[in-house]
């Protein structure tokens, strides 16, 4: 890769690399793009504070020279929520796995969308469970072989934009690894965007999803998989759905504002009912 | 706000009240400077709750009324480390859910107070039944504080003093209530603000390069950094070294580990203020906790009245054991009689600090409701026959 | 002063708990005593019966449960019959005639107070349980009209204090010549 890619090491946490992701893995190249969109927004991760949970993409915060929260499955947007509450004017960026996101914390994920609080979530979408070895996950397409669906996964995924957008999040926009530049854009309009952000990457997971259920650990081949499973969404627009049924749509699908959640109640002056 | 005419805007209404246990909780919480609440519905704790969603906006505050206990716990944590004097409450099932979180704010050290209204399992009678659960729930090695209450009184001034051992000591503090006391209406008196004392966090005077996130002195308590000005702290699970970088290291994991239970440990006598009732010529101590402590007192009166020296150890922390104090106020004892509303479970620390040396008996009761002094007095009796 | 121990039971909906919570509230905020009050709850006040219990005293009171209580208001048959029982010898039994039709034989002195029956005559037979309040008051002393009827204002939704004031007037009215020693 050109160093280019790399324009803001000053804002990677001080003799934090190299990272420890597979080769061929996603989540670097995720990292790269967050560095990059800080980079042409202008704004550094020193002045943030960015959550992980627990997996592979759940590192991600780790290698940014920020202040992170790490190491608990699936609570990332909570304590999103209590940090956000607490520091407004501070950004907030979760970088959560699909399993973080939508298995052990998809009630979250709702709820944060439904409160549309001022918080940019980055879901890192491999497809599976791979920190633990490769397993199922509520994203994995039907019929995938994993090492805990090894007939293949009965199991039908979940659209996790679609899920966002009916609960309520105000920009929702899917890419993969394979969509560097529109990545980097949508991370962009995210963390400029008041209220919750969702922004899905699919990235490529060699070690497990790839050999498991492509068949392949070859990162070229899986990168080749993603790019052949991906539809814009203008394409899909237009096809019927029977035809794009395997198919991950990418796109921008919300971009919209209502207000953000500041607290469970109303308060305004102080002329609240008196009750006993 | 009933049955009070200060100004509803304040923190501190002080003054003379006659108010319900949770209610009391709540003031306590505002008194200390509470500003982020978040919880989860449940009976008998649902009063905390609906009281600070009336009045944390009233004076700043956020309340949040979150989907599931575990989001309470980690909102809190979060807030906590944003800066926030955080509360979450809840009743036994739910306080299940709460383990989870409890090991992560103990292990980044972020201060903060947990309310556990105990219940009888799906019904709100009366027990102590989470005394250990409060203690031993989460995963790692850890210890804990955790305060018990008798009053509405206690309610309040505990609830103060947990915020202050959580700032104090960067540590989640429990607050064992009972449905007993947190359904009861009782006289409480609130002082001025002046009068309360509030403790804060300390943040560090170091520049981000100097800065070490987990660096303290021996059994000692870091200094926080704010969050977003380049100080770079990972508050991360995983075993971590002073700098906060995630690392596996069995030195580190053991030193950290030897802090994070030595701070509380090495000062429990600090911690602990047990208050004692007629023990020094007593040949039988009660000890006794929580609300249990008011027919305790009760049947010990019974007994002296009958010329049986009985006399009673209140514990206001349960953990850590105040065993320095335990040892002390049963040095002349013949017999000690651990009084609880559960199957009999603090009796075993009871049992462990005084080692043999003198018989320790259980006063148990678990029909969910508190002991009558009757009871408590029938058990001295049999043990004095 | 003995710790003065006293039951208010009814069914739900008739303010029971209320009543407790009032007279604790004047005594304690008011009258500068110590009171604790304690209520059915769960399944324990099934069948629609409600009990309250309030002990006050001079000094903090300690267990907040009684064996016997020294006056026992009863608002329903049915939560007569099942709390009797706690009345202690001697203790004051003060009955809802309307709604208590069988008293059954006590150790004690038994008043009947038309306390629906005078909230009726007035318009609102909810306030049947601020007309005991004005009677209590009024027969044993243990505060005065004017403790009661700030506590009332302090706990009370506006709208509603001029019903209840005016019941506790009434309340006061039938407890004429009626002396209760209650304070020991």
């Amino acid at each position: 890769m050109s160093p280019k890619l790399y324009p803001r090491r000053e804002n990677t946490r001080p003799d934090s690399l190299p990272h420890m992701f597979c080769p061929g893995c996603g989540c670097g190249q995720v990292l790269n793009y967050f560095l990059r969109a800080c980079h042409e927004l202008d704004v550094k991760p020193q002045d943030m504070t960015c959550i992980g949970g627990v997996g592979c993409a759940a590192r991600i915060p780790v290698f940014l020279d920020t202040d992170a929260l790490h190491g608990i499955h699936g609570r990332t947007l909570p304590w999103a929520t209590g940090i956000k509450m607490t520091r407004p004017d501070m950004p907030v960026v979760v970088f959560a796995g699909d399993g973080d996101a939508l298995s052990i914390g998809g009630n979250h994920f709702i709820h944060a969308a439904r409160r549309n609080i001022d918080v940019t979530c980055i879901v890192v979408n491999n497809l599976n469970f791979a920190m633990t070895g490769g397993q199922v996950a509520p994203t994995t397409p039907l019929a995938a072989t994993t090492m805990t669906t090894p007939y293949g996964s009965s199991e039908p995924p979940f659209d996790l934009c679609k899920m966002a957008e009916t609960s309520g999040a105000t920009y929702v926009s899917r890419w993969t690894t394979a969509h560097a530049m529109q990545a980097i854009r949508a991370i962009k309009t995210a963390m400029q965007h008041t209220g919750f952000s969702v922004v899905e990457i699919i990235t490529g997971c060699p070690t497990h999803f790839g050999r498991y259920a492509l068949g392949t650990g070859d990162p070229t081949k899986v990168v080749d998989w993603i790019k052949s499973a991906a539809i814009p969404k203008t394409r899909a627009d237009k096809m019927d759905p029977e035809e794009m049924s395997e198919g991950l749509v990418v796109g921008e699908f919300v971009n919209t504002q209502r207000p953000v959640f500041y607290g469970s109640t109303i308060y305004e002056s102080g002329d609240n009912d008196e009750t006993s | 706000m009933a049955s009070d005419g200060s100004n509803p805007q304040s923190r501190v209404l002080t003054g003379v009240h006659f108010m319900l246990g949770n209610y009391a909780t709540s003031e306590g919480a505002l008194a200390a400077g509470c500003d982020f609440f978040a919880g989860y519905p449940i009976t008998p704790a649902n009063e905390i709750s609906e009281r600070m969603s009336q009045r944390l906006p009233e004076v700043g505050g956020t309340f949040i009324q979150g989907e599931d206990e575990l989001f309470s716990i980690y909102a809190v944590t979060g807030a906590s480390i944003a800066g926030a004097k955080a509360m979450t409450a809840t009743a036994s099932a739910g306080y299940n859910h709460f383990q989870e979180g409890i090991g992560y704010a103990v292990a980044v050290e972020a201060p903060c107070v947990i309310v556990d209204v105990q219940r009888c399992r799906g019904e709100n009678f009366a027990t102590q039944a989470d005394v250990m659960q409060m203690r031993w729930g989460t995963d790692g090695d850890y210890e804990i504080i955790v305060l018990a209450p008798s009053s509405i009184q206690e309610l309040f001034e505990y609830t103060v003093r947990a915020f202050n051992l959580a700032e104090e000591y960067r540590t989640p503090v429990i607050v064992a209530s009972e449905t007993t006391i947190a359904l009861m209406r009782e006289r409480l008196d609130i002082p001025t603000a002046e009068e309360i004392e509030i403790v804060n966090r300390k943040y560090t005077d170091l520049s981000p390069d100097e800065y070490k996130p987990f660096a303290a002195p021996e059994y000692g308590v870091p200094d926080f950094a704010p969050l977003g000005e380049g100080y770079g702290t990972i508050y991360s699970i995983n075993p971590h070294d002073e700098e906060g970088s995630i690392d596996w290291d069995p030195d580190v994991y053991e030193r950290m580990y030897d802090r994070l239970t030595g701070k509380i440990a090495k000062n429990r006598d600090v911690i602990c203020q047990p208050r004692s009732f007629a023990v020094d010529d007593a040949d039988i101590v009660l000890i006794a906790y929580g609300s249990e402590v008011r027919p305790a007192l009760d049947a010990v009166q019974m007994a002296r009245d009958e010329g049986i020296a009985a006399g009673l150890l209140k514990l206001d922390a349960v953990w850590p054991v105040p065993e320095e104090q335990i040892k002390k106020a049963t040095a002349k004892a013949k017999e000690v009689i651990s009084v609880e509303m559960n199957i009999g479970k603090y009796a075993n620390e009871i049992e462990r600090v005084v080692a043999g040396r003198v018989p320790v008996h259980r006063c148990t009761k678990n029909r969910g409701i508190i002991h009558s002094p009757e009871e408590i007095y029938r058990s001295i009796k049999e043990v004095w026959k | 002063m003995k710790p003065l121990k006293i039951r208010f039971c009814g069914f739900g909906g008739q303010g029971i708990i209320l009543s407790a919570i009032t007279l604790g509230t004047a005594l304690v905020t008011k009258k500068g005593y110590y009171a604790v009050q304690t209520q059915s709850y769960g399944s324990e006040a099934r069948g629609g019966q409600c009990q309250a219990e309030l002990i006050v005293a001079d000094e903090e009171v300690r267990s907040p449960h009684s064996d016997e209580k020294d006056v026992l208001v009863a608002m329903s048959q049915s939560a007569l019959d099942r709390y009797v029982s706690d009345l202690k010898q001697g203790g004051i039994l003060i009955v809802d005639p309307t709604l208590v039709k069988e008293i059954p034989e006590v150790d004690g002195q038994v008043i009947e107070v038309p306390a629906t029956q005078t909230a009726v005559d007035l318009g609102n037979r909810i306030a049947a349980n601020m007309v005991l309040l004005g009677f209590v008051q009024q027969a044993t002393g243990i505060l005065t009209k004017d403790e009661l009827l700030s506590a009332v204002q302090d706990l009370v939704k506006p709208q509603f204090i001029d019903i209840n004031t005016r019941a506790i007037e009434a309340g006061i009215e039938l407890a004429e010549g009626i002396n209760l020693e209650v304070i020991e």
